[in-house]
């Protein structure tokens, strides 16, 4: 049962560690576009077809 | 138009107005979510000496302030919105980007902050619950608490600051918000869960109170994309102008890097390939093709050539122009744009008042039967009071229902706006779903609004070209309308360069040495060896226009053609798009007396015309569309602007209004049920504080969700 004195404090620790890098990954940017990076593999290269509706751009 | 560019006024980045010795401006107040945050600040503004007139819009928490220089200065009235807790920021410029960029980070942060120590504390919850059935040392049930205090403490204070904030700014403010009653919940969990902690006895509500922040905090972050979405049209347009601009030098001829606001009407400037064209001006020199998206939603661009009228805000897809500037940057097409939608994005939608009102009632209904719920279990069972009293508070937060009708009117407003109708007037989506008569005027609406050359008669020594290119090089001279209709032939190798204006005659000039003459009688050209040549100009049908009139009549409308032109016109228009109700001749007035004959059935009607001829047909209809296509814009009044130069948009955008009335209702019918439902369970203390957590949060999500549906591409199908 002791190894929960080390245990506990080691999850605290660990929550520490994922907010630290969500934070981080905020601040870079990485979630400020969330819709249009998912469209942008199906979407082609040629501007022309691209007509302002036929998209779901979300920006 | 003044000689010179007044750039606007720029203090902090707002841009401001000035007309009439009255100034205008609008701005961003942050921190707005909610009627009352809107009273507020409206409230402080009246008291400001000076101020005319002041708007707070809780959608999109827009505030729109009209002055009196001599009795107020920006400056005053800036410093009063931020004395009542709200941060005013400038809605254009690269610091209203930051802005909605730093609010999203924000909101992002505390979500994951709060979602992150959730998932921890439940796991923690789940030890000490276990331990609660199968026995646990206190010790260690002691230290488990104590982790669980660590790790809520920062989701209360930094991911539920916004919430606690604003909570404090309404009791300072003496009114009744949702906050208060989100936060006494909040508060009051916590400070039990502290004192059990210490005390060593007792429940812990710790993951109760982070869960309740985490969807809390979800539901107001798709809230705030929605007003970020709503916003985007108007910020798109205001950022679209470059800071610096190449100003030729007359002088020399060399482009010289210039800011914007020193630009002056009559300066050349040189347009890059792949640059923003300032201002609105003629082109000079060069050919471009130039996208007009921005101003009219139309994707393809135009190819512009020496003479073509460039818009500002539009981009130069290719090829380099030089242009002289023919309107100042603050009358521009852009701005003009950009002024009529702050303005209408600053008004309050009745919609929205409604539903705000009854949330400031529900609250004040709520706080009492909280007290009566937590006095009656108090004589029951006084150790069951406080997890009654918390459910009831959270599960009565009219959250869902507060946010129900701004979310779908967000949400269309942004999907209309994909469709090229920009939404002018708040109500004007409502209207736009309950009309069932469309009015519509014929020149400029159903047709082109252009003369097209249609038909060409030649006396056989010239072929249709040669006179075409003849024609078009000496009606290059003319002012008349009709020669719109020439100018797509115009070719460089024919021109007339001493070209006459003859009064009630038409145009004579030489080419190549021969003398040239067209006009009367009806369009004929001729020379002085006899000749001939006869054109027939008609303005035609838009090409989409049977399609549309098709789509309205399956919408269930009643379409109707009013128009000033000729009975034989109208008729042949009529005719062709199979539209019973027409009428031709008629004067503005007579429009309007057909219109009011319609309205006294009882019908709701939409007039659709091109905004300035018919300027009062549109102010008296129900509801208003105008055709704002190119430099009519600023000019143009209505309830809805159609920025396409198609009518296709109509139909799509009524279904679009129509969805979202629906939706609106969906939504305040569900969350007032959800209300009413989770009251009576969570008083009688079936609820234990966490479902009713995940029950307000989850109403709020799925009414949130609902309006999103308005955004999807589906009607656009057919």
């Amino acid at each position: 049962m002791e190894s929960i004195y080390l245990l506990i404090p080691l999850s605290i620790v660990l929550v520490g560690v994922a907010i630290w890098a969500f934070f981080w990954a905020v601040n870079r940017g990485q979630f400020d576009n969330l819709e249009d990076s998912a469209g942008l593999a199906l979407e082609e290269d040629d501007a022309t077809s691209a007509a302002s509706e036929s998209p779901p751009r979300r920006s | 138009m003044n000689s010179t560019v007044t750039a606007p006024l720029l203090l902090e980045g707002h841009w401001t107005s000035e007309s009439a010795g009255e100034g205008h401006v609008v701005f961003n107040a942050e921190g707005i979510h909610c009627g009352n945050c809107a009273r507020a600040i409206h409230r402080a503004l009246d008291e400001l000496p000076g101020v005319i007139r002041a708007d707070v819009n809780v959608v999109n928490s827009r505030v729109s302030v009209t002055w009196d220089p001599a009795k107020a200065s920006l400056g005053t009235i800036l410093g009063k919105v931020a004395s009542t807790g709200f941060r005013p920021v400038p809605l254009v410029g690269e610091s209203a980007v930051a802005a909605q960029r730093n609010e999203r980070r924000d909101a992002q942060k505390r979500i994951g902050l709060a979602g992150l120590a959730s998932m921890q504390l439940m796991m923690y919850a789940g030890g000490l619950y276990a331990g609660a059935f199968d026995g646990i040392d206190p010790h260690w049930a002691e230290i488990l608490r104590i982790t669980c205090l660590i790790i809520a403490t920062p989701v209360l204070f930094y991911s539920g600051a916004p919430i606690l904030a604003g909570a404090i700014a309404d009791l300072r403010r003496r009114v009744l918000g949702m906050d208060i009653t989100v936060s006494l919940a909040l508060v009051l969990a916590y400070a039990a869960s502290v004192l059990n902690t210490f005390r060593g006895s007792g429940e812990v509500y710790f993951d109760s109170v982070a869960m309740f922040i985490f969807f809390l905090l979800l539901g107001r972050y798709a809230e705030m994309r929605g007003r970020h979405q709503a916003s985007n049209v108007t910020d798109a347009l205001a950022q679209a102008l470059p800071a610096e601009v190449q100003r030729i030098d007359p002088a020399t001829g060399a482009a010289l890097r210039t800011p914007l606001a020193a630009v002056r009407l009559g300066d050349q400037l040189r347009v890059g390939s792949g640059q923003v064209i300032p201002v609105d001006g003629r082109v000079l020199a060069g050919t471009a093709l130039v996208d007009e998206s921005l101003l009219t939603g139309e994707s393809a661009p135009h190819r512009r050539a020496v003479g073509d009228l460039v818009l500002g805000g539009s981009i130069n897809a290719g090829g380099t122009l030089n242009m002289t500037v023919t309107r100042a940057a603050d009358q521009s097409t852009l701005h003009g744009l950009v002024r009529l939608l702050e303005r209408a994005q600053a008004e309050r939608p009745r919609l929205g008042l409604a539903a705000e009102r009854m949330a400031s009632w529900f609250i004040v209904r709520v706080l009492i039967l909280t007290a009566l719920v937590g006095l009656i279990w108090y004589f029951i069972d006084p150790s069951r009071a406080f997890p009654a009293v918390l459910a009831v508070l959270v599960a009565t937060c009219p959250c869902a229902l507060s946010i129900a009708t701004p979310v779908a009117i967000a949400a269309a407003t942004s999907r209309l706006s994909r469709l090229g109708i920009l939404v002018m007037r708040s109500d004007a989506i409502e209207g736009l779903a309950t009309l069932d008569t469309v009015m519509l005027d014929k020149t400029g609406t159903l047709t082109i609004g252009q003369p097209t050359v249609t038909r060409i008669q030649t006396s056989g020594e010239l072929s249709n070209e040669q006179a075409l290119a003849i024609a078009a090089a000496l009606e290059a001279h003319s002012q008349h309308p009709i020669a719109a209709a020439f100018r797509p032939y115009r070719t460089p190798t024919v021109t007339c360069t001493d070209a006459r204006d003859i009064p009630g005659v038409g145009i004579e000039g030489s080419i190549d040495g021969v003398i040239w003459r067209i006009g009367q009688p009806g369009i004929t050209l001729s020379d002085e060896c006899g000749r001939l040549a006869r054109f027939e100009v008609a303005d035609e049908l838009r090409p989409d226009a049977p399609a549309t009139v098709q789509a309205l009549r399956d919408l269930g409308l009643q379409v109707q053609l009013a128009s000033g032109d000729s009975l034989a016109a109208v008729e042949r228009t009529a005719r062709a798009l199979g539209i019973a109700q027409a009428a031709a001749a008629l004067k503005p007035e007579d429009k309007l007396a057909r219109l009011r004959a319609e309205q006294a059935f009882g019908r709701r009607v939409l007039m659709l015309g091109d905004g300035i001829n018919d300027g009062p047909v549109l102010a008296a209809a129900d509801i208003s569309m105008a055709m704002g296509r190119g430099s009519s814009i600023a000019h143009a009044a209505g309830d809805l602007l159609l920025l396409r130069d198609s009518l296709g948009s109509l139909p799509k955008g009524i279904a679009v209004a129509r969805d979202a009335l629906r939706i609106v209702r969906q939504n305040l019918r569900w969350s007032a049920a959800y209300n009413m439902a989770a009251i009576p369970i969570a008083a009688v203390g079936l609820m234990p504080p966490w479902v009713a957590a995940l029950g307000m949060s989850l109403s709020s999500l799925a009414v949130v969700l609902n309006a999103q549906r308005l955004l999807r591409n589906t009607r656009e199908a057919h």
